[in-house]
């Protein structure tokens, strides 16, 4: 929302300058994000009248042009072709003058002859769009020549850019803000607006059958007589238009007025720059007209080609499933039963609130009109304005809550302003209808609870009663004790004791609110936090040193189907992309998108994890499974001291889970997998269980990625990726214990190495598995220290190079009870797995 | 006097002479072991010598047998002063030798970086758990009562634009033109955390909770899914006196104990009277030199905080009545206040990021540098 400062304080009088305003606006909960001047620079620019006008000798497109500027008379060169005749005020500016865009004028030769300055359109002056010609004043402009036009024509404004937050639509106008600023300066509220039309006419009409109508315009008590002119109806063209409302719980009140020999045409200067400076576009006198009065007022109001209207009669109803209407937009839309429209006595002329139809518009040639000033249900508008995605400046006051009792002021603002610019003649009746009365919320309110809720026992009640009263609050006796309190109807935000509560706080501004503390009772239970577990896991996974990702947790279906994860994934009806569509069911293609983006900028070795919640489809009152899961990659070369290792393989991937698992205190094994995932290597990847007392389950799979998948992500290395639940990890964190020590040993140890060769399909878990059942307790530690296939071995095995540690820890090992033991493990080997020593 | 006793008296000569000077001739410690073991070792003179022993007249024989002893002690003092000079000499020639390249990287498992958003988040979070609120978390993919019904955000209401929200397919509500209470979102923010913990308990309570939320914004400052800290607190007699204090505490622990910190009126449907609390801009601090040329320069050439000084870091408020009805909490008997606090930006402030793609992107560049 713009904000003229000159129009708020035409309306009150607030002395302010705009960055007063704009402080204690902001103090005030409505934050002025910016202030803009504009009109600045004009100090050399003035009015001058056109005395007279030549062709250039040379030039066909340009004229010289003989201006009076108050002193005496000069020759300008001008390019423009609306230079208009003799006696029309025109604006020039002075040689030496510098614009607002930076432009400098100087005396200087065009095309052989001086030019004395130049004649400006608005857009060079920075004050309207318009650049088609230079600006020529018209009639019902103000300004003499020779007068400075920024004074002339009232240019200097500071316009205030407010966000206003959704609960304030009463400052959507210039009335309310001017209301608001006089409660927060404390200064009285009157405001002032011209209400009466000028022109009326004279013969009053029967009362239209058939709806609930009364004139609200009465020549008796509305008007004075003195300002009103009367003039006779054009023939043919009625005085009243009937008006139904169909649909009474989305329109509450809906007045509509007949304007007869309305004048549609350019606006005066003062329209179009008011319009200009709020941002908006001047279109002709009406629409211009109902502009003004919305942002003055803050209520939207709407005006037809009455001509149009099939039955000259308006109905407001639900539109039937399927029927159309072509908007003001250019767009032609599909209503539906759930849309308000206004329609005639054939079809739908305008979405009602949101915005108008073309068929009906108001255009060159338009001779009478229709006004409507009407209220609208606010979720009704809202869901048509969500519904066709159309956001209008009318859509965004009544889906916020228009003043229903301003409806009559609006109404008159509008036939006033009307009657002047477009000199329309106006209907001394307005047909009302109105379905039902918005009543006033009424609130009990104990000042004492203004102060306890507030924490500040400074508050007297005589503050807090002024300020609701400024804010338009009428306050009485509660019936027991305290106050009851009718909140006014511009504003739909009070409705409770603790919106009036706010409302004091607010006016008298948040920094003067006290600063009490106060410290929560600790409880018990909350000692194991799942945030806190999960950042030991973090934790683990930093410190065995993986960098942490944060992905999108949304991604392209695609994306599931490429790094071949679970497709069973959550959608969202209504995403911004398809590339952010689908929730994720893996941490993984996240993880692949990293290692491709690395690859890309030349960086293809790291190690990354991430630690984040995955979505599945699943039970529940959402529907949705969603669980914590940790993925960890590595990809490219291992790192070593100087220079790079080769690439990593599983057992980086198996080190990194055993590494992290370490840390966390807690038990894993990896295991040839039963099922391997889609995403890794069939032979190449493992199950990580997590042993837990007796309890052992699956929580992940750790492996190479499938080389299928690298390929699909046009990877150059072969990540090694892991991802597990870590759900059971968080539990078994939860329940985990203290780790338990044993006294360490007295006797000593015999260190034995062991070279067995074995087929390639015999594991290592298998050899020590067995030499641990042969040797028995004295077997304390079986621990492989090289792996070797080659000559001499035999094609299709492998040497596993062993140390094998004996202890007895009640008495020293003699040599021969370890050859002894020794001589069973060998045997055992051999007899269960075909080892042989190696020779 | 028998052959023996001159052959051994003569040995004894020969090994008794300057023993220090032939040993301090040998260079290193090989030298010295292998001209010791020609002297005093099992194939040396002195064992040659002792040999002859037996064949010596009884009345001498013990008085040579002290001198071979003496002779035999002086070569091994000899020879261990020896060693240990030539040890001693090798120790100085180590240490005056030449200076280690340090430069050379050194050999570690370095721990990894971690991300801006959680190192953030961990700290805040620790911040209000000293101030005694408990860390919980709640679920992303919410029912749409708990994200805004139970929130005391009307239907239909323009409320609901300040946070756009993303719909699961087949679940867009049974409301007419979309949306109701059955619908399920993407949570637009983690303040659904006290619906939860309101109805699983009675209070007193004090609460945080961190989480990923989503709003359909794409731009160059919003990202549609990003982070917040949302907190609570219900007992008694809480004023929004109370709510001030312990914000305006947290943010002198978290940005500075000389941070100002600014308090002005804003709306939210579940808190009121609503607010958000500015800190002084963290980049060109105003506050210091407050009014000099050189601050005025700092806070106008300031892009963080759009020149104005201030940067907008919370919402809160007292929590609504209405949210306490619809949780079944009477609020005539308790009061309490509520905040968020988006992090990503917190985040961006904290690390210097500029551009809030980064923070997603996860290029192992930007990791790096953490
Ligand atoms: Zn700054």
């Amino acid at each position: 929302m713009k904000a003229s400062c000159n129009w708020i304080r035409e309306i009150a009088a607030i002395d302010a300058s705009a960055s007063e305003m704009a402080e204690r606006l902001t103090r005030a909960g409505l934050e002025v994000e910016a202030i803009e001047r504009v009109g600045e620079g004009l100090d050399r620019v003035v009015i001058a009248e056109v005395r007279g006008k030549r062709a250039h000798p040379t030039k066909d497109k340009l004229s010289l042009v003989t201006v009076f500027d108050g002193k005496g008379t000069r020759e300008v060169v001008c390019g423009a072709p609306n230079v208009p005749a003799p006696g029309a005020r025109v604006v020039l500016v002075d040689v030496g003058a510098v614009l607002p865009g930076g432009l400098r004028i100087e005396s200087r030769e065009v095309a052989g002859v001086r030019s004395e300055g130049m004649l400006a359109s608005e857009k060079e002056l920075g004050i309207g769009a318009d650049h088609e010609g230079i600006l020529v004043l018209g009639d019902d402009d103000p300004g003499k020549p020779g007068a400075r036009v920024d004074e002339a024509l009232d240019l200097r404004d500071e316009i205030l850019h407010l966000s206003l937050t959704p609960n304030r639509p009463d400052c959507l106008g210039h009335l309310g803000l001017a209301r608001e600023l006089s409660v927060l300066f404390g200064e009285p509220f009157a405001p002032r607006l011209t209400l009466l039309p000028s022109k009326l006419m004279s013969v009053l009409p029967e009362a239209p059958r058939g709806t609930a109508a009364l004139p609200v315009i009465d020549s008796g008590t509305g008007h004075s007589g003195e300002t009103a002119s009367l003039v006779a109806p054009v023939d043919g063209v009625p005085m009243v238009a009937p008006i139904h409302i169909a649909a009474p719980d989305r329109c509450a009140r809906y007045v509509g007025t007949v304007l007869q020999r309305v004048v549609v045409g350019p606006s005066p200067f003062w329209v179009r720059h008011r319009l200009h400076t709020l941002g908006q576009r001047s279109i002709d006198r009406v629409v211009d007209v109902t502009n003004l009065v919305l942002l003055e007022l803050g209520h939207p109001i709407h005006a037809f080609d009455l001509d149009r209207l099939d039955g000259h009669r308006i109905e407001v109803r639900l539109a039937r499933e399927g029927e159309r209407i072509a908007l003001l937009d250019g767009t032609e839309r599909t209503l539906t039963a759930d849309d308000l429209v206004i329609a005639d006595a054939s079809k739908p002329i305008a979405l009602a609130g949101v915005m108008g139809g073309s068929e009906t518009a108001v255009r060159p040639g338009t001779k009478n009109v229709l006004l409507e000033v009407a209220w609208f249900d606010p979720r009704s508008v809202r869901r048509t304005s969500r519904r066709h995605a159309i956001h209008t400046e009318s859509s965004h006051r009544f889906e916020r809550g228009v003043d229903p009792s301003g409806i009559p002021t609006a109404q008159r603002r509008a036939l006033s302003l009307l009657t002047t610019l477009a000199e329309a003649v106006s209907s001394p009746i307005g047909v009302d209808a109105e379905t039902r009365r918005i009543a006033n919320a009424t609130i009990s309110l104990d000042p004492d609870y203004v102060r306890s809720a507030i924490g500040d026992a400074s508050i007297s009640d005589v503050e807090s009663r002024t300020i609701l009263e400024g804010l338009g609050c009428a306050i009485s006796p509660g019936e027991h004790s305290g106050w009851r309190i009718t909140a006014p109807l511009h504003r739909p935000d009070l409705t409770r004791a603790i919106d009036l509560v706010e409302e004091v706080a607010r006016v008298r501004g948040y920094d003067r609110v006290p600063t009490a503390l106060l410290r929560p009772e600790p409880r018990p239970e909350a000692a194991s936090s799942r945030a806190l577990l999960v950042r030991q896991v973090r934790r683990a996974a930093l410190a065995t040193g993986h960098h942490e990702a944060v992905n999108f947790t949304f991604l392209a279906a695609s994306d599931l189907t490429r790094a071949r994860v679970s497709t069973e994934a959550v959608a969202l009806a209504n995403p911004l992309s398809e590339e952010r569509s689908v929730m994720r069911t893996s941490l993984v293609p996240g993880l692949l998108a990293n290692v491709s983006r690395a690859e890309r900028h030349q960086r293809p070795r790291g190690r990354i994890f991430e630690i984040g919640r995955r979505y599945l489809p699943g039970n529940g009152p959402t529907s949705v499974d969603e669980t914590a899961s940790l993925a960890i990659v590595a990809f490219g070369a291992r790192d070593q001291w100087l220079g790079e290792g080769p690439s990593v393989d599983f057992y980086d991937g198996k080190g990194a889970i055993e590494g992290v698992f370490a840390s966390l205190a807690l038990t894993v094994e990896h295991r040839v997998p039963a099922n391997v995932p889609g995403w890794l290597h069939p032979r190449r990847a493992a199950e990580i269980v997590l042993r837990a007392g007796e309890d052992a389950r699956v929580i992940g799979h750790v492996g190479e990625i499938h080389p299928d998948v690298a390929d699909a992500h046009e990877l150059v290395t072969r990540p090694v990726i892991a991802e597990l639940d870590l759900e059971p990890v968080l539990v078994a964190l939860a329940a985990r214990a203290p780790k338990q020590v044993a006294a360490l040993p007295r006797s000593m140890a015999v260190v034995r190495d062991l070279a067995l060769v074995v087929e390639e399909r015999v594991s290592l878990s298998q050899i020590a598995h067995a030499i641990r059942e042969a040797g028995g307790p004295l077997v304390e530690d079986v621990a492989l220290f090289d792996l070797y296939r080659g000559k001499p071995i035999a094609e299709g095995h492998k040497s596993f190079a062993l140390r094998v540690t004996y202890r007895d820890p009640e008495a020293t090992l003699t040599d021969a009870r370890v050859e002894e033991t020794q001589s069973r493990v060998i045997a055992r080997t051999s007899s269960e797995l075909g080892a042989t020593l190696r020779a | 006097m028998s052959d023996a006793v001159q052959e051994f008296e003569a040995g004894l000569a020969r090994l008794g002479g300057d023993v220090t000077a032939t040993f301090a001739a040998c260079i290193d410690e090989n030298a010295l072991r292998a001209e010791n073991a020609k002297l005093a070792g099992p194939q040396g003179e002195l064992t040659a010598l002792l040999k002859l022993m037996p064949k010596l007249p009884g009345d001498r024989r013990k008085e040579l047998g002290q001198r071979a002893n003496q002779v035999k002690q002086a070569i091994q003092s000899a020879f261990d002063g020896r060693l240990a000079a030539i040890a001693r000499a090798i120790r100085e020639a180590e240490l005056s030798g030449p200076q280690l390249d340090v430069s050379l990287p050194g050999r570690s498992v370095r721990p990894g970086g971690q991300h801006p958003i959680t190192k953030t988040i961990e700290e805040l979070l620790d911040v209000f758990a000293s101030l005694g609120f408990e860390i919980s978390e709640s679920r992303e993919i919410e029912l749409a009562e708990y994200n805004f019904g139970r929130l005391g955000f009307p239907p239909d209401h323009p409320a609901t634009d300040m946070q756009d929200s993303f719909f699961v397919k087949g679940r867009t509500g049974s409301a007419a033109g979309g949306g109701g209470d059955d619908a399920v979102v993407l949570r637009t923010h983690a303040t659904a955390i006290q619906v939860h913990e309101m109805l699983a308990r009675k209070p007193p309570m004090a609460v945080v909770a961190s989480g990923t939320v989503y709003r359909r914004d794409d731009d160059a400052t919003h990202s549609p899914m990003f982070h917040q800290i949302d907190g609570f607190l219900v007992d008694k007699n809480v004023s929004f006196a109370h709510l001030k204090g312990v914000l305006t505490t947290f943010l002198k622990r978290t940005f500075g104990a000389d941070v100002p910190v600014r308090f002005r009126p804003s709306y939210f449907p579940f808190v009121e009277p609503g607010g958000e609390l500015d800190i002084g801009c963290t980049f060109c601090r105003p506050w210091v030199e407050a009014g000099s040329e050189a601050q005025i320069a700092r806070t106008l050439a300031c892009r963080t905080c759009k020149q104005t000084g201030w940067i907008e870091v919370l919402g809160c408020g007292s929590i609504h009545p209405v949210v306490f009805e619809s949780c079944g909490v009477d609020p005539n008997e308790w009061s309490g206040f509520a905040w968020g606090m988006g992090i990503d930006r917190i985040a961006m402030l904290r690390h210097g990021i500029r551009d809030i793609r980064m923070l997603y992107e996860n290029d192992i560049r930007f990791l790096d540098q953490l």
